[in-house]
């Protein structure tokens, strides 16, 4: 009984469902208050103190709004889309070990990499359903560029994921952040550069945010949403740019290991996980305002002819350079 | 001898038996009456003998009996063939199969003025409602606005959604009235194949405001209002035009200073605007940053403008006969701190045109326009210098006090969106040394002369160097207060021609970037019609079109 319990709070509160709320409501605050400073604005502004509440705000405002369903969609898979790709990525992030474990105690495995990332790829595939089932052009060709975008960056994305993997000899999270005494940001420094460049295209940003491309596509493959499916749609990208800057930490910055001088290992497990996370964040946001959209072609072209022989060139290195890294990994 | 001289010269000696009446009243603008259906022969005569030559735009006069078509053709000053047909059998030939450039020109004279054009490729409305109802138009002097009511509107020949049928792989992505590329309402529709745009079919109309047929009924120095309303970011370039057509048939000696004065407000003007295109052509790129700060810096221009004019935007500035108001000792200087400060900013930002490989990436080599195609569409202003042809009212047919000030005009030959983002860029900096040379030899004297309210009769074309191109506006006068006629020809509209050869073959990505490239108005392309009837669903997609079974299969099966 004992043990449901703490099962249940794991899962809903901390660091489950609520706590990883609260995270990506901090997160999406940070993303958009440091955008609007790459862009001399304001950002948030009036929502509590320095605008942190604004995105609970925003969520709050499109939950209670009307929530349309155009009468020539396909409606279960209208409305089925969104939620799936929610829970897809939620269930991901519940991988990930924020404070030192994973949300479900012991249900690390060896494999649980590939999982995660097996999931973000199927979640990917409920936003583009999400915009067939719209059966508007502009959500049509948003939905095609959402998956033509990403058959391009998947590849490479897997192959660079490995190279920490291989390095740690193992395909589970916590043992590749627990091997990690020096950061493999250090180690492989390719490898980690690589894999943000192919993040911002899995996340849909500047330059590769052709998806959503505004000024061509109007809302892309979220056009016809409102109301709660639109918000769910907003949280599963809240969701996804979580999990993709905690891919990073994880696999490149050692996860949420770090100094701990005093006090209970929860909290500074946490505090690192957080702070190196939102490093990342701010990494994303620089590269994602220094650069125009491209297009879709120019994409696909480039994760084909570039990316992908780089991404095997960079494992390559790994692997040639592994046994001289061999003495510093744990 | 100047290119103009040139072609007085050629149409005197080798079309002496087409011309009826020669008249050059001014420097660089002739007048000349043609007999009736000469006019083919005149205008390929100029294409053959004088370079870059273009056809600035189709002015159609109601003279009573007879409905007079001028011909205003651009080479260095303007040459205007005056083509006169009968009012009850209003047919003539189009010129288009000589210079497809006069398309839409042909087609607004027959929307307006009920001119039939012999073999015009689509001679259909262009900025009156489809609805309209036939035998109706309004700038004919004795037309009398019915009641308009909807009911008497025509239903059945509204708007159609034929052209919106797909076909085969080809789907319809309609942008407008409503889209975030555009900032104003204007309806293209795009043939898209895959992410191939296969045709576009662009719809004019949805800002008319009937400024030419109300300039009729307001008095000269009320029409100074009047025009500067076409257009809130080059409304300086309107007032400026229309006084001068005006000065010219009055034969009114503006003061220098004030001849200065517009200028400075000409140019500040186009400071502001190639800002704002920069800018929006950053937003249009998904370049947010680029798009912010751009549009930070250029609030201290804005800031001057308020402090020399009064107004932010809307100037108020020109008059008939010179400016309303004289600028300050303490801001000139003001105002030369500002330029020194936004010069950085501005070399800055070209440097990331040039610099920056996303952007090369998304501009370099899309939405082409190969300088003879330029010329053959008589497309004006940056897009014609990104093409190649380094054409300026400013330097071709100076006005104000450009011909006291040195300056350098500016062009590029990649002829792309790049070459057209640049030639702006560029700009801002010559602009900015005008201001500078223009406030530090600023002659003194009075602001403005004292103008009698009626004009003697005359006509008058005048052109200036808009920030979007050349701005062209005819006057005519009957000897009253009131004008006979005022046309106004805005940039847009000539390069709007440009967009759908622009366009073929490229991106459903590259939309936004090439019709950005184009810096369009649409307000001042629709400046004249007079009611707004249409129901919004027969502009959109209507339901039925976007998701009857057909559509849905398409989507499904071509979708990629």
């Amino acid at each position: 009984m004992a043990l449901d319990l703490l099962f249940l709070v794991r899962t809903l509160v901390f660091p489950g469902l609520i706590f990883l709320l609260v995270l990506v409501l901090f997160f999406d605050w940070f993303e958009r208050k440091v955008a609007a400073r790459f862009q001399n604005r304001m950002g948030p502004s009036y929502a509590g103190p320095f605008g942190i509440l604004q995105p609970v705000a925003d969520y709050i405002k499109l939950f209670s709004k009307e929530d349309i369903t155009p009468e020539q969609t396909s409606k279960l898979l209208f409305v089925v889309a969104p939620l799936l790709a929610f829970s897809l990525f939620v269930f991901a992030l519940f991988y990930i070990p924020i404070e030192g474990s994973n949300v479900i105690l012991n249900s690390s495995f060896e494999g649980d990499l590939l999982l995660v990332l097996l999931l973000v790829t199927l979640a990917n595939f409920g936003i583009f359903l999400s915009g067939w089932a719209s059966l508007n052009p502009y959500s049509g060709i948003g939905a095609t560029r959402v998956l033509t975008q990403f058959l391009g960056y998947d590849i490479p994305l897997i192959l660079l994921a490995i190279g920490p993997a291989f390095l740690a000899r193992s395909l589970s999270i916590i043992n590749i952040t627990a091997s990690q005494s020096i950061p493999f940001v250090l180690l492989i420094p390719w490898s980690a550069v690589l894999f943000i460049i192919v993040l911002q295209a899995e996340l849909e940003k500047d330059p590769f945010d052709i998806p959503h491309a505004e000024t061509e596509i109007v809302g892309g493959y979220e056009t016809e949403y409102s109301g709660r499916k639109l918000a769910f749609i907003k949280l599963s990208e809240d969701f996804q740019f979580l999990i993709g800057a905690s891919l990073v930490t994880v696999l490149f910055l050692g996860g949420s290991h770090g100094p701990m001088p005093f006090g209970p290992a929860e909290f500074w497990h946490v505090f690192w996980f957080i702070v190196k996370t939102l490093g990342v964040v701010f990494i994303l946001e620089y590269v994602g305002n220094v650069s125009a959209r491209l297009r879709i072609d120019q994409v696909v072209h480039g994760n084909w002819q570039l990316l992908i022989p780089l991404s095997v060139l960079s494992l390559a290195l790994t692997v040639i350079v592994e046994p001289l890294l061999r003495s510093v990994i744990v | 001898m100047g290119t103009f001289e040139k072609a007085v010269e050629v149409l005197k000696n080798d079309f002496a038996d087409g011309i009826i009446d020669l008249k050059v009243p001014r420097k660089k603008k002739a007048f000349l009456l043609l007999k009736p259906e000469h006019h083919r022969e005149a205008v390929s005569l100029l294409l053959k003998n004088v370079e870059e030559t273009i056809l600035s735009t189709i002015t159609g006069v109601d003279l009573g009996n007879e409905i007079e078509l001028n011909y205003h053709m651009a080479c260095e000053g303007t040459i205007t063939l005056k083509n006169r047909i009968p009012k009850e059998k209003p047919i003539t030939k189009t010129i288009t199969d000589i210079l497809p450039g006069a398309n839409l020109y042909e087609r607004e004279v027959y929307d307006l003025l009920g001119v039939a054009f012999d073999c015009h490729p689509n001679l259909e409305r262009l900025l009156l409602p489809d609805n309209w109802p036939n035998g109706n138009y309004p700038l004919r002097r004795d037309w009398n606005p019915p009641e308009m009511q909807e009911s008497n509107l025509d239903e059945n020949s509204s708007l159609s959604t034929e052209a919106l049928e797909d076909s085969g792989s080809l789907i319809n992505v309609v942008v407008g009235p409503q889209h975030p590329v555009l900032h104003e309402p204007e309806r293209f529709s795009f043939k898209v194949d895959g992410e191939t745009v296969v045709a576009v079919e662009p719809r004019l109309g949805y800002v008319h405001r009937g400024i030419e047929k109300a300039a009729e009924r307001m008095m000269y120095f009320q029409d100074v209002f009047l025009v500067e309303r076409i257009c809130g970011i080059c409304n300086a370039a309107h007032t400026t035009v229309f006084c001068q057509a005006v000065e010219d048939i009055g034969n009114i000696e503006t003061p220098p200073r004030a001849l200065y004065l517009r200028t400075i407000i000409h140019e500040l003007n186009r400071v502001h605007s190639h800002l704002l295109l920069l800018g929006v052509g950053g937003h249009l790129l998904g370049f947010e940053a680029f798009f912010q700060h751009v549009w930070r810096d250029r609030e201290p221009i804005m800031a001057i403008i308020e402090q020399i004019t009064g107004n932010r935007l809307m100037s108020g500035f020109n008059t008939i006969g010179g400016v309303r108001r004289d600028i300050t000792p303490s801001s000139i200087e003001k105002t030369l701190k500002t330029i020194k400060a936004v010069r950085k900013r501005a070399v800055f930002y070209k440097n990331v045109l040039e610099e920056d490989a996303t952007l090369r990436l998304r501009t370099e080599g899309i939405g082409v326009l190969n300088r003879d195609a330029a010329l053959k569409l008589c497309v004006v202003g940056p897009v014609l210098r990104g093409s190649g042809v380094a054409s300026d009212v400013r330097k071709d047919d100076p006005y104000a006090a450009y011909d006291e000030i040195p300056f350098n005009v500016v062009s590029y030959t990649e002829c792309d969106t790049w070459a057209r983002l640049m030639v702006r860029a560029d700009e801002i900096l010559e602009s900015l040394n005008i201001l500078e040379y223009a406030l530090t030899n600023l002659p003194s004297g009075r602001l403005r002369v004292r103008v009698q309210r009626k004009i003697p009769e005359g006509e008058a074309v005048s052109r200036v160097e808009a920030p979007r191109g050349e701005l062209v506006h005819y006057v005519k006068s009957d000897g009253s207060a009131y004008p006979y006629r005022v046309k106004v020809r805005a940039p847009t509209l000539a390069n709007l021609m440009a967009f759908p050869d622009m366009i073929r073959g490229s991106y459903i990505a590259d939309i936004p970037s090439v019709m950005g490239s184009l810096d369009p108005c649409f307000s001042c392309t629709d400046r004249m019609a007079f009611i707004d009837t249409n129901n919004s669903q027969k502009w959109h997609w209507s339901l039925d079109d976007v998701n009857n079974s057909k559509h849905k299969k398409e989507l499904i099966s071509n979708g990629s």
